[in-house]
């Protein structure tokens, strides 16, 4: 057993150092804007998988924590010149004092009626940013000239220099995730959405811990919302609608796993790859990527991790039956 | 003022009522949640359109054809997607899938018929008619009597005919429908077909009053949800009153305060629902959770 997790903590450092020396060898510029995406929606489908993979609740409304982080954070630092790493966390807890406004009665409702409430708050938090009081988000022009991230004097405003922020961003917020997940309170993540009324049995304050998912889950949604702010430098409402947003990052959790370390960042490489490509195809994009999708429910719903293993599953049972055959 | 609003709020909401119809009859019959239902309103709204303008037919029969096909549309959605994923997973899958069927869709519609707005051509050439001192379009008053028509008509076959009574007993409880020898599969797939059909019905109507375009899917979708939560979700009747109810907030709200909290209202009133009285107006119990 310590063995084994003596491997993939090596395989893990051996992936981290060969992320971070990368720029030496590729230095394009379009590869790491890309790249950018997939480390973004790491921390946002991270974020999304403890709500959804491990307190079972579903959210078709992230874009709007997203939006919170984004505009929050874009605001705060054009208005009151703000260090935006200041205004990216306040921005964050902003959504997540939000969040768990709206998870109070939300924990109530079982998953039909979540996600209408969840696209319902998604769509509220869309129309207040397109119609604004006082237009504070100028509308459908979107705001523009948000400060890039200066550390320590360097200016963060090149994708590669963006690229090792958000590795550390990505990084940390992963091993929390992990810490929280072995911890006391994602113990009663997981108890709860297996068996609600045995977890309320057992003493656990179900209300409190679903609605601590919810207040975490749109922390690290609205961080990365608010670090795209910063790394794209200008917003506008149409990044932040449901079917641009919420269902891709639904999309990325199921894809690549629920409930694990891992899904999220393959969920969210896989389907940003995906996407990327498909841009070359026009105005099939849309039609091709959500006919996929459709593909994915179809044949692999347990994500492509389990589909492999799956597979690996078989083929091992055919080797063996054959070497029972043999013998 | 307030005539005109009315009279705009009766047709919109008959509208919302027949496109919830099919979210509340699809929850009924099988405990799932039809994202794509918007926009088999759209493509009803774009097939009847090319009936009636691009091919010349007469109103009557294309309104027809357009049920016909929309209503195998529904059936063969049931029949290719949904019940496969269901095979594998939980109803969770089932939100993605028809949420991912409802983008296929638009983008569909958006080949085919491409992204600008199809005026439909006049259906009575008389000019407008006179109702208590206003005029109003011939076509916004047929919207109400037809979609009136078509819930009545709903209603006759769901309580009077065998054919309703099974689909109402298959929904209620599946194994001992099957056990009284009623063909539950073709019942659950007959559902999602007059769902398809009901909304393309509504899509015919709307078609010559505001014209066809691809963006109509998602936001009359999301308004028929909220209608279909307010009246009770599960309940036909209450997916019709909770439509007249958002129609009529919406409109008087856009009339008298501020045409910019149109597109809010519908949500502010789905969520109030949800917090406060989940189970709608005619306190529909949600049949699986």
């Amino acid at each position: 057993m310590k063995k084994k997790i003596n491997k993939s903590t090596v395989a893990t450092l051996i992936l981290l150092v060969v992320i971070a020396i990368s720029p030496v060898v590729v230095q394009s510029n379009y590869i790491y804007s890309v790249i950018n995406f997939m480390l973004l929606y790491v921390i946002a489908t991270s974020g999304l998988d403890l709500l959804f993979g491990y307190s079972g609740q579903i959210s078709l409304g992230h874009a709007g924590f997203y939006a919170i982080g984004a505009y929050g954070s874009a605001l705060m630092s054009l208005h009151w010149n703000l260090h935006p790493l200041i205004t990216m966390l306040i921005a964050a807890i902003i959504a997540t004092i939000v969040g768990v406004v709206l998870a109070y009665p939300a924990s109530k409702l079982k998953y039909h009626f979540l996600s209408l409430c969840t696209i319902g708050f998604g769509e509220i938090i869309y129309q207040l940013i397109v119609n604004s009081p006082g237009d504070i988000t100028s509308g459908f022009t979107g705001l523009y000239g948000i400060p890039a991230v200066t550390l320590f004097g360097f200016k963060l405003s090149k994708n590669i220099s963006i690229f090792y922020m958000l590795l550390i961003f990505a990084i940390v917020f992963m091993f929390v995730k992990q810490r929280i997940v072995h911890s006391k309170v994602g113990r009663a993540f997981i108890a709860i959405r297996d068996n609600t009324a045995a977890a309320n049995g057992m003493g656990i304050d179900v209300t409190r811990y679903r609605v601590m998912a919810f207040g975490i889950s749109a922390f690290y949604t609205a961080f990365a919302g608010a670090l795209y702010a910063h790394f794209i430098r200008f917003i506008s409402p149409e990044t932040f609608t449901q079917e641009a947003l919420s269902v891709p990052l639904l999309t990325m959790v199921l894809f690549g796993g629920l409930g694990s370390l891992w899904g999220p960042v393959i969920g969210s490489v896989v389907v940003t790859l995906i996407k990327e490509l498909l841009q070359a195809t026009g105005t099939y994009q849309m039609i091709i990527y959500s006919g996929f999708i459709v593909i994915v429910l179809l044949f692999m719903p347990r994500g492509i991790m389990s589909f492999i293993s799956g597979i690996a599953e078989k083929v091992k049972m055919k080797k063996e039956a054959k070497a029972d055959v043999k013998n | 003022m307030f005539l005109k609003l009315l009279i705009g709020a009766l047709m919109i909401g008959s509208v919302y009522g027949l496109i919830g119809l099919g979210y509340s009859t699809i929850y009924r019959a099988s405990g799932l949640m039809n994202f794509s239902q918007g926009d088999l309103f759209m493509l009803g709204a774009f097939v009847g359109v090319t009936f009636y303008r691009y091919m010349g037919l007469p109103f009557i029969l294309s309104f027809i054809l357009t049920i016909i096909v929309m209503f195998i549309v529904g059936i063969l959605l049931e029949r290719l997607v949904i019940r496969n994923v269901l095979k594998k997973s939980t109803g969770y899958f089932i939100v993605l899938a028809t949420i991912s069927l409802s983008i296929f869709f638009k983008n569909l519609a958006m080949l085919i018929w491409g992204s600008t707005r199809i005026e439909f051509p006049s259906i009575f050439n008389i000019g407008n008619v006179r109702v208590g001192g206003i005029q109003v379009q011939p076509e916004q008053l047929m919207v109400i009597i037809v979609a009136w028509i078509c819930m009545i008509i709903l209603h006759f076959f769901m309580n009077k005919t065998k054919f309703g009574t099974a689909m109402r007993s298959a929904a209620q409880d599946p194994l001992a429908a099957k056990a009284c020898g009623i063909d539950v599969t073709l019942t659950t797939g007959v559902t999602w077909g007059i769902a398809a059909a009901v909304a393309s019905v509504g899509g015919m109507l709307y078609g010559p009053v505001y014209g066809v375009s691809i963006s109509i899917g998602a936001t009359m979708g999301q308004r028929a949800f909220s209608s279909a939560v307010v009246g009770g979700y599960g309940n036909m009747y209450g997916a019709i009153t909770g439509g007249l109810l958002i129609a009529i907030i919406e409109t008087f709200v856009a009339g008298y305060i501020s045409s910019d909290l149109k597109d809010f209202i519908a949500f502010a009133v789905l969520m109030l629902f949800l917090f406060v009285k989940p189970t709608g107006l005619f306190n529909e119990r949600a049949l699986q959770d």
